[in-house]
């Protein structure tokens, strides 16, 4: 298998305010992260609250460089950080589309062609040429998910935004994650929706205190962190 | 690599680009050139990111674009009115010369702070995909002097009204004002790593903004100042002040006058720009990444 990122025991610990360095607490953050995401692999990430899950997406989309340890990667990586994360209030839902096709280093033309299927696939009908505050949340994760597996980057990390649809859109993203890995893409996702991970992950990690704690078939791992819970 | 014109299971180990480095090594003295070629290859991303800066300044406002008009025009007349009842001047070219200096400064001004609060404003759109974090201090700088043009039409009546000249001579505005953004965008990109680890940064920076209003040839000319004190250390210590030069241009331009600026002027002020560029550019690719983890 083609490995799509790779991870070398990677480290980042947040800086602790100046105001409880004192108390001697432990830096959050992730510890010795080894990984590798193959090609056309879903790899779900579970684990606390504040496991350090969010983190990790965002070493892996090269928002911040890890404290120690490597990060190598092949084509283009895009990070769909929560729910309305990224996108501008102010903007129509269409106007964030071309923005988010921008970042994606994506000329005006080649957005052009995309708008459409993007704008179908939401299904927000007329919300589409409105500002994106006036949207609810779960208007907000359907264009998300719309607009991030339109422009089918190599590689898609979602954290914690495919469970905040209604039943029947969270059939259609899982279909469009599906395709997306179809035409050789790879999705590492973050969710609390055992359900959701266990239908449509290859592999599963789980993490704690920052650090893996087991990684392997997806009914395996999640009956390890309902041990893990209890 | 595009992914999906390449059917499933077809490509080899051999075909696809080799594994890269997320932050892989870069040594200091390309940096410069690293930041120049990281904003032509988004060419397309700040265009967008400034014709939305710009459609949302005045997005709720009845006037619009106006007011970009209207605020140096305003100010203008409050700083005519100080200066021709108060202090007694009898100048009647002094309107334009405040208006030139009012551009010119705060466009240096904006340039600076837009440029050094750019990494903690903008932090929602570089968690999207991995984009130069350069691009979004130089959209901020680009709105703005964008802006500063769209103000200078304010001053189209004066040229009518007070016969003025028009000539070759008018290019050097535009010159002028893109040494302004450019020396502002510079120390901005100085400025921005520190200024998210410690946010007093920007409350100094805005200190010496309003401070330097009045140390800048806004309210005052480049041969009031040159009349009181001449030759002499007071000269040198001015020409540090990297809106001084800039701006004596401009008005010189507008009003085909030419201020006695000395040659060491002109150097310190090209002198200033391109060492903030360069170091601007060291230190923001070397800090901003890892400053980011602190906002």
């Amino acid at each position: 298998m083609t490995v799509v990122m790779h991870l070398e025991d990677i480290t980042l610990s947040y800086p602790i305010d100046r105001r409880y360095r004192k108390e001697n607490i432990q830096p959050s953050g992730v510890r010795n992260i080894s990984l590798k995401v193959e090609q056309s692999e879903v790899l779900g990430i579970i684990g606390r609250n504040g496991s350090g899950k969010s983190t990790l997406l965002k070493m892996m989309a090269g928002v911040f460089p890890p404290d120690s340890g490597n990060i190598s990667t092949r084509g283009s990586v895009s990070l769909l950080a929560g729910v309305g994360v990224g996108f501008n209030k102010e903007l129509t839902g269409r106007e964030n589309a071309y923005l988010y096709g921008a970042l994606m280093g994506r000329t005006k033309t080649q957005i052009d062609d995309l708008i459409e299927e993007i704008q179908d696939f939401a299904e927000i009908s007329h919300h589409f040429d409105r500002p994106m505050r006036t949207y609810s949340s779960g208007m907000k994760a359907r264009l998300g998910i719309s607009v991030a597996t339109a422009f089918k980057p190599d590689l898609l990390l979602i954290d914690e935004v495919l469970g905040v649809g209604d039943a029947s859109f969270r059939k259609k993203s899982e279909e469009r994650v599906k395709d997306l890995i179809a035409s050789s893409g790879s999705v590492v996702m973050v969710s609390h929706s055992m359900g959701l991970l266990a239908k449509i992950c290859t592999r599963i990690i789980v993490l704690d205190d920052g650090r893996i704690k087991f990684q392997g078939e997806p009914k395996k791992a999640i009956e390890y962190y309902n041990k893990l819970l209890s | 690599m595009c992914a999906g014109k390449i059917p499933p299971n077809m490509e080899s180990e051999q075909g696809m680009e080799p594994l890269t480095p997320l932050w892989g090594k870069r040594s200091t003295l390309r940096l410069p050139f690293i930041v120049m070629m990281d904003i032509i290859r988004s060419r397309n991303l700040l265009r967008l990111l400034v014709k939305r800066d710009l459609s949302a300044r005045y997005r709720r406002a009845y006037l619009g674009y106006a007011w970009a008009v209207l605020e140096p025009l305003l100010l203008a007349i409050v700083y005519t009115f100080i200066f021709t009842i108060l202090v007694g001047s009898t100048d009647p070219l002094y309107p334009v010369k405040i208006i030139t200096g009012i551009i010119g400064w705060t466009l240096f001004a904006r340039s600076l702070t837009s440029s050094a609060k750019s990494l903690s404003s903008s932090i929602n759109l570089f968690q999207f995909a991995r984009v130069p974090k350069t691009v979004f201090a130089t959209s901020g700088v680009l709105t703005n002097a964008v802006l500063a043009i769209i103000s200078l039409t304010c001053l189209i009546p004066f040229f009518f009204i007070h016969d003025l000249p028009i000539t070759l001579n008018l290019i050097l505005v535009p010159f002028w004002l893109i040494v302004l953004s450019f020396t502002g965008w510079g120390i901005g990109l100085m400025l921005a790593p520190i200024s998210c680890k410690v946010p007093d940064v920007l409350n100094l920076v805005n200190f010496l903004i309003r401070a330097g209003f009045f140390l800048s040839p806004v309210m005052w000319t480049y041969d009031m100042f040159d009349n009181r004190f001449g030759e002499g250390w007071h000269a040198i210590v001015a020409h540090l002040n990297p809106s001084v030069v800039p701006i004596t241009g401009m008005r010189d331009a507008i009003l085909g006058t030419s201020s006695a600026i000395p040659n060491y002027g002109y150097l310190m002020c090209f002198g200033i720009a391109l060492l903030s560029y360069f170091f601007g550019a060291i230190i923001f690719e070397r800090n901003a990444h890892r400053a980011v983890v602190n906002v």
